[in-house]
């Protein structure tokens, strides 16, 4: 068992070596391949305009099929948060004091600013989803078998920076759901042993979420995380060139009787893109994300209602398996992020890898239906229920006289009256 | 007798061995001692320890005024028969507390200096309390002593202090919820715990708020009396100064301060200080006023104002809630609505005078903002249906191109396959 882990190990890093030599090796058309934007090799011998046609004329394996746009759909989603991200970062300002206020500014002055914002939040969300599709797909096609193992642990790491990207992206709001959400899950990270205290620390910055954090989050949002990814996904993409799209059988796929990449795949493409930016587009007009109060620490919100897939997830499982049923679908998830490393076996069909296939099962279907059941448990807010929501921060003013006419009882009394009763008690 | 001996005994036991023992101690002037150290040379403490230690808390002690300033006796004695000698008056009685404490606190010249009053006796006379003691020898009654205690006196804004603010209901209950002693001079026992239900008790107790009246806010504490029928708005009329003058103004003013009725008691009670809610005003007024008459019209038509306007201020305030929870910038709203707060606080204020003119006027205001505010909300609601426009051409276009797109596809792969 250890001999067999090492050799594998070994001969991982030797293919991981040679990758890496590889997707360094590009010539100037070669940036094209690494945006994803050609498939094939770029023929240094020839003129450019010949060598982009010849890379126009690629043929592409004769499996890939409609699934396989999964992958292709998180990467324009990707490229939607790019544009949309940068669009937002014109105007929204990362201090405590204005992020809130230029949030409002988004929504209501800026032209389009309120589609722009929430094709960012819808895009999130959604990325989340495809990323997981394109995962269960590449899954079930045991697409991470060796020689691909490196793209799959690439393509966990990129999902690991999609989860912290909604996680920093969470707080830039600085409304009230924000604040409490962060200070929950950043107060749930600092119970982690040994690391836990340190890296909490190190995020927030502050003893509470505060101003500190929010430059924090909005670095790591908008420098940090975006650039290791940029360079993860060209890593990817080049790994996806270099060794094909696998095989759905042991039969190696004959070369040159697939697609050609121009016009048929790009059409394809195409519609699919159009497809999914109309979704996208839809989702963000008809649903777009409450905003709740600016962020206080010295209240609690009457509920927190994150509406973050991760979170919506974890809430379903801590509620209905507890926390070492959260535990349990942590490991399961771990155990599928390093599947390349024990199922190396050269059998590609679904019904003959029982025990993977069964962690795969309880994963994915596990997530989907925690997804929904944490939804309910949201109870997500509609217009119904803003005034419960937004009641409380106006009630210095409003709730007092509302009850009755006259001062409130549980308002004080003008300070300036404060003379008479100290008189009347001496 | 070998006086000598004993007095190094009673000193050890005292002081501890400490202090100078022998003949000729209590030949030695006392020098001023601060009052948490123990003076050995006084001969009081020898016996009465626990009064020590009740009076060095507090402030007579701080000033260096000593047992023998109060009771008499000679201090520098440290055995029976002579310290209780020499004008010695041991616990003065209930009468005599007042003339004892009087001698110091009656005189200015001496008060001046610790910023005190110095009329809490000529007060004390004319209360309830002064004339059943002093005048009607009623031992019931009760002394400065009863209220502030004999040995611990403390300042009034000491937290341990029985006249602190939030402890001066229950010194006043250690009487007046007595149920047997009150009984005698027929009151009521229940004004304390109404007072903790009422606005001003809850003021006091839950919010800590100290500008709220205790018992002795309206009733005076060294005088205290209650007001009679033509004070009582006035009483009230000290902290809700405009609540006051637009009650003056009008006619149920006018009658309060002629005597005829009972002030502010009349809707709210004395106690209880009982809010009146906007939908029960009319309910209010017809306790006097009967079905029919101009006055009780008159009841139901400020009650109507004051319930609409209340409406208005609630729908003000929702649409802000719709805005801010659209992302809207509300700034300019909220600015606007506490305008219409303000306006509808004075609605609370102005219903006292009974002009119904001068309700509109304030009515009009609030209504004319939240109808601004409501107008807000809506145009953002209009916009947000508007923006579901937009997927008409997102859709026609995303639907034109993939059919485009998928003819081309089949005209494509149809020629390719051909040849």
């Amino acid at each position: 068992m250890a001999g067999r882990f090492r050799r594998a190990t070994a001969q991982w890093a030797a293919q991981f070596w040679a990758d890496l030599k590889a997707s360094t090796d590009a010539g100037l058309l070669g940036i094209l391949r690494f945006l994803g934007l050609l498939y094939g090799p770029i023929d240094a011998r020839l003129s450019i305009d010949q060598a982009f046609r010849k890379a126009l004329g690629y043929r592409l394996a004769p499996q890939v099929g409609w699934r396989h746009a999964l992958g292709g759909i998180t990467y324009l989603l990707f490229i939607i948060l790019v544009v949309t991200g940068v669009l937002l970062s014109v105007h929204y300002r990362p201090s405590a004091q204005e992020a809130y206020p230029s949030l409002q500014h988004i929504v209501s002055n800026v032209t389009l600013g309120w589609l722009i914002r929430d094709l960012h939040v819808w895009s999130a969300s959604l990325l989340v989803l495809a990323v997981l599709a394109h995962m269960a797909r590449v899954f079930v096609d045991a697409a991470y078998k060796p020689p691909r193992e490196t793209n799959w642990l690439v393509g966990v790491l990129l999902l690991f920076l999609i989860v912290a990207f909604g996680a920093s992206g969470y707080l830039l709001p600085w409304d009230q759901w924000a604040y409490w959400t962060v200070t929950d899950a950043l107060n749930a990270m600092a119970a982690v042993p040994l690391i836990g205290g340190a890296a909490v620390a190190v995020l927030r910055g502050d003893p509470i979420v505060s101003g500190a954090t929010l430059s924090r989050f909005f670095a790591m949002h908008v420098i940090v995380l975006p650039w290791i990814t940029l360079a993860l996904v060209a890593f990817h993409f080049t790994m996806v060139r270099r060794h094909g799209v696998a095989p759905i059988t042991r039969a190696a796929a004959e070369p040159g009787r697939g697609r050609v990449f121009f016009p048929s795949h790009l059409l394809r493409s195409f519609m699919v893109a159009v497809l999914t930016c109309a979704v996208v587009i839809t989702a963000a007009v008809l649903w777009p994300r409450p905003v709740s109060d600016p962020a206080n620490p010295a209240k609690l919100p009457e509920a927190v209602r994150s509406t973050w897939v991760v979170v919506d997830v974890s809430r379903a499982l801590t509620h209905y398996l507890g926390a070492w049923g959260f535990v349990g679908f942590t490991l399961v998830a771990l155990g599928l992020a390093f599947v390349p490393l024990f199922d190396r076996g050269p059998e590609r069909d679904l019904r003959r890898r029982p025990a993977v296939a069964t962690l795969g099962l309880v994963f994915f279907v596990g997530f989907v239906a925690a997804w929904i059941a944490g939804r309910q448990l949201r109870n997500a807010p509609g217009p119904e229920t803003l005034p419960a929501a937004t009641e409380e921060p106006m009630r210095p003013a409003a709730g007092a006289p509302l009850r009755s006419l006259g001062p409130s009882p549980t308002q004080p009394a003008p300070p300036s009256d404060t003379t008479h009763a100290g008189r009347e008690a001496r | 007798m070998n006086g000598g001996p004993m007095l190094v005994l009673i000193a050890l036991a005292v002081g501890g061995g400490l202090g100078p023992a022998g003949p000729h101690a209590t030949a030695v002037p006392r020098a001023p001692v601060a009052p948490s150290q123990l003076d050995t040379t006084y001969g009081c403490v020898a016996c009465h320890a626990d009064k020590r230690a009740a009076f060095v808390q507090g402030v007579h002690a701080e000033r260096g005024i000593r047992c023998h300033d109060c009771h008499g006796g000679d201090p520098s004695a440290f055995a029976l028969p002579a310290a209780h000698r020499g004008g010695f008056i041991g616990a003065p009685g209930k009468v005599a507390t007042v003339a004892l404490c009087g001698s110091c606190h009656s005189d200015p010249n001496r008060m001046r200096q610790y910023g005190l009053p110095s009329g809490q006796v000529a007060e004390f006379r004319t209360s309830r309390h002064g004339r059943l003691l002093l005048v009607g020898h009623d031992l019931d009654a009760p002394t400065c002593t009863d209220c502030h205690d004999a040995h611990t006196i403390l300042r009034p804004d000491d937290a341990r202090s029985t006249v602190y603010p939030t402890n001066i209901p229950t010194t006043c209950a250690r009487c007046h919820e007595d149920k047997v002693l009150m009984a005698k001079y027929r009151l009521p026992t229940d004004q304390v715990e109404r007072y903790r239900q009422s606005a001003h008790g809850v003021a006091l107790f839950r919010n800590q708020n100290f500008a709220s009246p205790t018992c002795v806010g309206c009733h005076g504490s060294h005088a205290a009396l209650p007001p009679t029928v033509s004070e009582i708005a006035n009483v009230c009329e000290r902290c809700h100064i405009l609540v006051g003058q637009a009650f003056d103004r009008g006619p149920h003013g006018r009658a309060a301060h002629a005597g005829k009725i009972a002030g502010c008691l009349g809707c709210h009670s004395n106690h209880g200080t009982e809010r009146v809610p906007a939908e029960q005003i009319a309910a209010a007024c017809a306790k006097c006023h009967a079905a029919g008459t101009s006055a009780n019209a008159l009841g139901m038509q400020i009650q109507q104002r004051a319930v609409q306007a209340t409406e208005e201020l609630r729908a003000a305030q929702l649409a802000i809630a719709q805005l801010s929870l659209a992302g809207r910038q509300t700034g300019d709203a909220r600015f606007r609505y506490q305008t219409a707060v303000t306006a509808y606080e004075q609605i609370a204020q102005a219903q006292h005078s009974l002009d119904p003119e001068h309700l509109d006027d304030l009515a009009r205001q609030v209504r004319s903002i939240s109808r601004d505010l409501r107008g807000m909300a809506s145009v953002a609601e209009e916009q947000r249906w508007e923006h579901k426009l937009l997927l008409v051409p997102v859709w026609f276009l995303a639907l034109a191109s993939l059919v485009l797109a998928w003819f081309a596809l089949r005209h494509l792969e149809g020629k390719a396959e051909r040849p």
